[in-house]
């Protein structure tokens, strides 16, 4: 499983999300987009809005710090 | 069937949901999200227990406490509340859930302009959180509309990112401190706008450009923006439940000192409520009051004002 979470260092619900992510043992790779400006694209193209966090498992994109959605994505209960 | 639903996932909300879990009260917590106010707090020095901690480290350490003591919470914007014979039916816009009692506990929600495109930019271009969407916007053009000092300092923050600035604002001076605005105007890549309001967002997939209008003399400009962040403050949106509950003339609800409303079994609690001081530790103590008083309304106890600590709970 391929996990990115596209964020910007000062962002509150950013943190939140990853450690979300930490706290269920989920690896994961940080991507600032304030300093990536490739991966800013990236993540607007696939999410088709410029806001973080945004989260990308396996394809599948979470916008904002959705903990339903991620532990959806991730099979967690 | 809950025992209790509680509206609003912030200090309240959870101080609440803690409170209800450890009663045994099958409790749900529905929030659209966690207190944007106190997450986008970089630092609380005023919180007993901790001497200094991130806003967002706050409300993740509640929330845990919430569900470790039992309590379910979900991601949904309530819409509406309605009556089933005794009890209460809360629909969210994806579901309903039916429950005996109500803790209101959703404290302010960021303003809106309310102008055509608003809705449709948001996270396209229209912000609310400079600090989380602020840095994508390196050496690109962007607007902060608001003139308190939360819109002073977005704009600071912004000048050090931002190729340009401007600060779009109703009125011709601002209500934040003298010594920022002062600072900002020392910016080069500061503009001021004032007197002018934004009546419109436009762009198809992003924002490209805001319609300005000046409120003299009602004359029209388009402006050019990559980015725009709305910094004009909080209200309470109690319209929603306003047959439900008595609410005073600024819209909070009106408790009791037992944080109870106007209608039996809902109770209130934190920024929503007609309580002075719009504080973490205020809002928190406050979710406990509702949450216990809960409890001794489902089980027909009156409130009394003897030590309730005595069992050990």
């Amino acid at each position: 499983m391929t996990i990115k979470v596209y964020s910007t260092q000062a962002c509150p619900y950013c943190h939140m999300v990853k450690d979300f992510l930490r706290k269920n043992d989920v690896e994961f790779e940080d991507i600032d987009v304030s300093t990536n400006h490739e991966a800013a694209h990236e993540m607007i193209e696939k999410s088709g809005q410029m806001g973080v966090p945004v989260t990308d498992i396996n394809g599948k994109i979470i916008i904002g710090y959705d903990i339903q959605a991620l532990k959806e994505a991730l099979k967690i209960k | 069937m809950y025992d209790v639903i509680i509206i609003g996932a912030g200090p309240a909300g959870l101080s609440a949901g803690i409170y209800t879990s450890r009663r045994s009260m099958k409790t749900l917590i529905i929030s659209k999200g966690f207190s944007e106010q106190v997450v986008s707090a970089p630092k609380v020095y005023n919180y007993p227990g901790h001497v200094e901690i991130k806003g967002f480290e706050l409300i993740q350490k509640m929330e845990e406490q919430a569900r470790n003591s039992g309590a379910e919470i979900i991601l949904e914007e309530v819409e509406e509340i309605g009556k089933k014979g005794k009890n209460f039916i809360v629909k969210s816009f994806q579901n309903e859930y039916e429950c005996k009692t109500i803790i209101l506990a959703f404290g302010k929600t960021p303003r809106n302009l309310d102008v055509l495109g608003e809705k449709e930019l948001t996270g396209k271009g229209v912000f609310y959180c400079v600090t989380c969407d602020g840095p994508l916007f390196k050496d690109k053009i962007v607007a902060v509309i608001g003139g308190g000092n939360s819109a002073l300092a977005a704009t600071s923050y912004m000048s050090e990112i931002a190729k340009k600035v401007y600060l779009i604002h109703r009125r011709d001076e601002f209500r934040g401190f003298e010594s920022v605005v002062e600072e900002i105007k020392k910016c080069k890549n500061v503009e001021f706008i004032l007197n002018t309001v934004v009546v419109e967002f436009k762009g198809d997939k992003f924002l490209k450009s805001l319609t300005l209008e000046n409120v003299n003399n009602k004359e029209k400009k388009e402006l050019q923006v990559d980015g725009c962040f709305i910094e004009i403050g909080s209200e309470v949106k109690t319209d929603f439940i306003r047959g439900l509950v008595k609410r005073d003339k600024n819209n909070y609800i009106i408790i009791n000192n037992k944080c109870e409303t106007s209608h039996p079994g809902i109770f209130a609690a934190g920024d929503v409520t007609n309580t002075p001081f719009k504080q973490i530790v205020v809002a928190a103590g406050e979710g406990a009051k509702a949450g216990l008083n809960a409890y001794n309304y489902l089980h027909g106890i009156e409130s009394t004002i003897i030590v309730d600590w005595k069992k050990g709970k």
